[in-house]
């Protein structure tokens, strides 16, 4: 006996008719949280800038708060740019970028207050315009790259744009140095910029695309020894070039931590693309050797190893180009205790470039131990969002391309995060979206851009094709 | 105006909570992705026992064929409702619907992928010849958008869209919406699949 109820819902009445086939309107709920994430991260960036001001002005001045707010706008632009061109994209990527960028404005105009410089030669109104620059730019690669697999028939162009970016600082007349290391470029006495930041882009491209074609021979053939399989001797040559550039920028550009992130992104790469643990040894052997000698004839590598080694001998920290940065910075993070000092309420301008290089010390000694570990969990996510479209990518140059970008900033984060902390030997690299840089806060937004871009192709991508 | 100790102390402190709040936002939106699926309790075994009260109707035991005729008969998606209490202890007569709760994966039974399977969500399963459906199926028999799996008040439907060579449930074309039971076989060109457990 069919057991039928003579009571009908009146919900269920309206059940889909066929006949005219109307475009189904989903509920974006991905952009949703997005949004609401948004307006949370922004929140917190305004009153990162506020309770700036009441620490160190004692007051609210509103000049700063319009240009974040501008700032916002563009952020919330990017959003609605997402909303029609990239509807299942990561919704976690952009606030994190958000607060990221906003936390590091305001450290960068509370250390402008301390030094006491406003307007135009103020870091803070200039990092405001480049984020601005940056977010325009990401918007825009959005826009032109609406499929990542693009990108893979620009393999070879992308290597050649890497390669010649990396060596642009070298060309008489248009490299410029700054505190040692040749890593800049410049026109005239204005806008100076610095290319390894998009080579590292440009690079990750071309390493996922040249991996992707090669590396049946790079993973398949070679001799067993110690339960590892080694590859062959004439397959070493990508590694040997690739260590060969790296050293080059040890040399000529005197930058150890540009040359450190190229090689470790290629390892890393290398290693994802063959699976074999033989690489990375074989990699971080030839990399330490050539580090090892590097500090043993280059002074400058050297002092670096000095510094970090002996940071606290007077001696040491006394010299010209002493431990005397690094020391300071430690002080500071000291001082900063588990809660910190509050915003405004440090003296972080004591560290010399306490707004790039030195940021993470200077938010260390303002939020302390609790704050730190906030930036650092951020930064977790973030990466951890970037492994995950990787994981989840259908494509293997996508899968290389998401992890490859997303591990660029997650080794830059330990490069400079690991000198300024004394884990590692100091060397010049800016914290991915906090330090004071044009050039750096452009290229992560692009990385943000793109990782965006492949998590909307990989949830769009057909679950099975029959 | 210079603000006082204590307010620069509160504002500070309550800076650092809002900002690990929003990283325990994130965490907590994610949480999916890191413990995978919720796991659902199974609605079927023990109605009467069951502690919680069903929130959805429980599956009506109609069969699907009775759905599936010319749309003058039954114009209209499966209107059958039970009360609570009627229903409870009712022991389970005819197949199964697939629902939310008790349909997890769509399987391949026939075909050049026989065999291969992937998870539902809540989301539609879009099936058709164009490579922006969830299920591409290319042969011959198949249209560009061809059917589609959706979820109406939990319940896993589909719907022929106007394909040349139909949408077979059970062997019965598909002319209106209809409520895909549990292992009911869809044929779709020369390739069927079940929503199983």
């Amino acid at each position: 006996m069919p057991r039928q109820s003579k009571t009908t819902s009146d919900a269920r009445e309206a059940a889909p008719q066929t006949g005219k086939i109307r475009r189904l309107h989903l509920p974006q709920k991905l952009r949703n949280l997005e949004l609401f994430l948004l307006i949370l991260a922004c929140g917190i960036n305004l009153g990162a800038v506020v309770l700036v001001q009441l620490g160190a002005l004692g007051q609210i001045d509103t000049t700063l708060v319009l240009l974040g707010a501008s700032l916002s706008g563009l952020v919330f632009a990017m959003h609605i740019v997402l909303r029609f061109v990239a509807r299942e994209a990561d919704p976690f990527i952009l606030p994190i970028a958000t607060l990221l960028n906003g936390i590091g404005i305001a450290m960068i105009y509370r250390i402008d207050i301390a030094n006491e410089e406003a307007g135009w030669a103020s870091a803070a109104v200039r990092q405001t315009v480049w984020s601005g620059l940056a977010i325009a730019l990401a918007i825009a690669v959005l826009l032109i790259i609406r499929n990542h697999r693009v990108l893979f028939r620009y393999t070879y162009v992308a290597g050649f744009v890497g390669v010649s970016l990396l060596l642009l600082p070298l060309v008489p007349g248009l490299g410029r140095e700054v505190s040692g290391a040749r890593v800049w470029i410049g026109f005239g006495s204005f806008a100076t910029f610095q290319p390894g930041e998009i080579a590292k882009i440009a690079l990750a491209v071309f390493f996922a695309g040249y991996l992707v074609r090669n590396r049946d021979s790079l993973s398949m053939v070679g001799k067993k020894f110690l339960g590892m399989r080694f590859p062959r001797l004439r397959d070493l040559g990508p590694i040997l070039v690739v260590w060969a550039l790296s050293m080059s920028v040890i040399i000529f550009q005197r930058d150890l931590g540009t040359a450190l992130l190229y090689f470790g992104l290629f390892l890393v790469m290398l290693y994802l693309a063959t699976g074999r643990l033989s690489w990375v040894l074989l990699g971080m052997g030839l990399f330490l050797g050539g580090a090892l000698i590097a500090s043993q004839t280059l002074e400058y590598v050297n002092g670096r190893f000095t510094n970090w080694l002996d940071a606290l001998n007077p001696a040491v920290y006394d010299a010209a180009g002493g431990s005397y940065q690094l020391v300071q910075g430690l002080f500071g993070l000291a001082k900063g205790g588990l809660i910190g000092t509050g915003l405004g309420q440090g003296r972080p301008e004591l560290t010399p470039v306490p707004q790039s290089d030195y940021i993470i010390a200077s938010l260390g000694e303002e939020l302390g131990l609790a704050g730190v570990f906030a930036i650092l969990a951020l930064y977790l996510l973030l990466v951890a969002r970037g492994f995950r479209i990787g994981f989840a990518g259908q494509d293997d140059f996508g899968k290389l391309l998401g992890v490859g970008l997303s591990f660029v900033i997650a080794l830059q984060c330990f490069i400079v995060i690991g000198g300024v902390t004394r884990v590692i030997p100091l060397t010049g690299l800016t914290t991915p979206f906090l330090a004071a840089g044009g050039s750096s806060l452009v290229a992560n937004w692009i990385i943000v851009a793109l990782l965006l871009r492949l998590s909307d192709t990989v949830r769009n991508q057909p679950r099975l094709v029959v | 105006m210079n603000p006082s100790e204590l307010t620069l102390l509160v504002l500070r402190l309550a800076f650092l909570l809002v900002l690990w709040l929003f990283i325990f936002g994130i965490v907590y939106a994610l949480r999916s992705d890191l413990f995978g699926q919720r796991v659902r309790k199974m609605s079927t075994d023990a109605p009467a026992a069951a502690p919680v009260p069903f929130a959805t109707p429980p599956p009506a035991p109609v069969p699907a064929g009775a759905f599936a005729q010319p749309p003058a008969a039954s114009a209209s998606a499966p209107t059958e409702q039970f009360s609570r209490q009627k229903a409870a202890p009712l022991p389970q007569a005819g197949p199964e619907k697939a629902t939310a709760q008790t349909a997890t994966r769509l399987v391949i039974t026939s075909g050049p992928k026989a065999g291969t399977e992937f998870p539902l969500g809540t989301e539609p399963v879009t099936i058709g010849r164009s490579s922006d459906s969830s299920l591409v199926i290319r042969d011959d028999y198949t249209s560009t958008h061809h059917a589609r799996l959706m979820l109406w008040h939990d319940d896993w439907m589909v719907q022929d869209l106007d394909s040349t060579n139909g949408t077979f449930l059970d062997g019965k074309r598909v002319a209106v919406p209809t409520s895909v039971p549990l292992n009911a076989t869809v044929k779709i060109g020369a390739t069927s699949f079940e929503l199983r457990r």
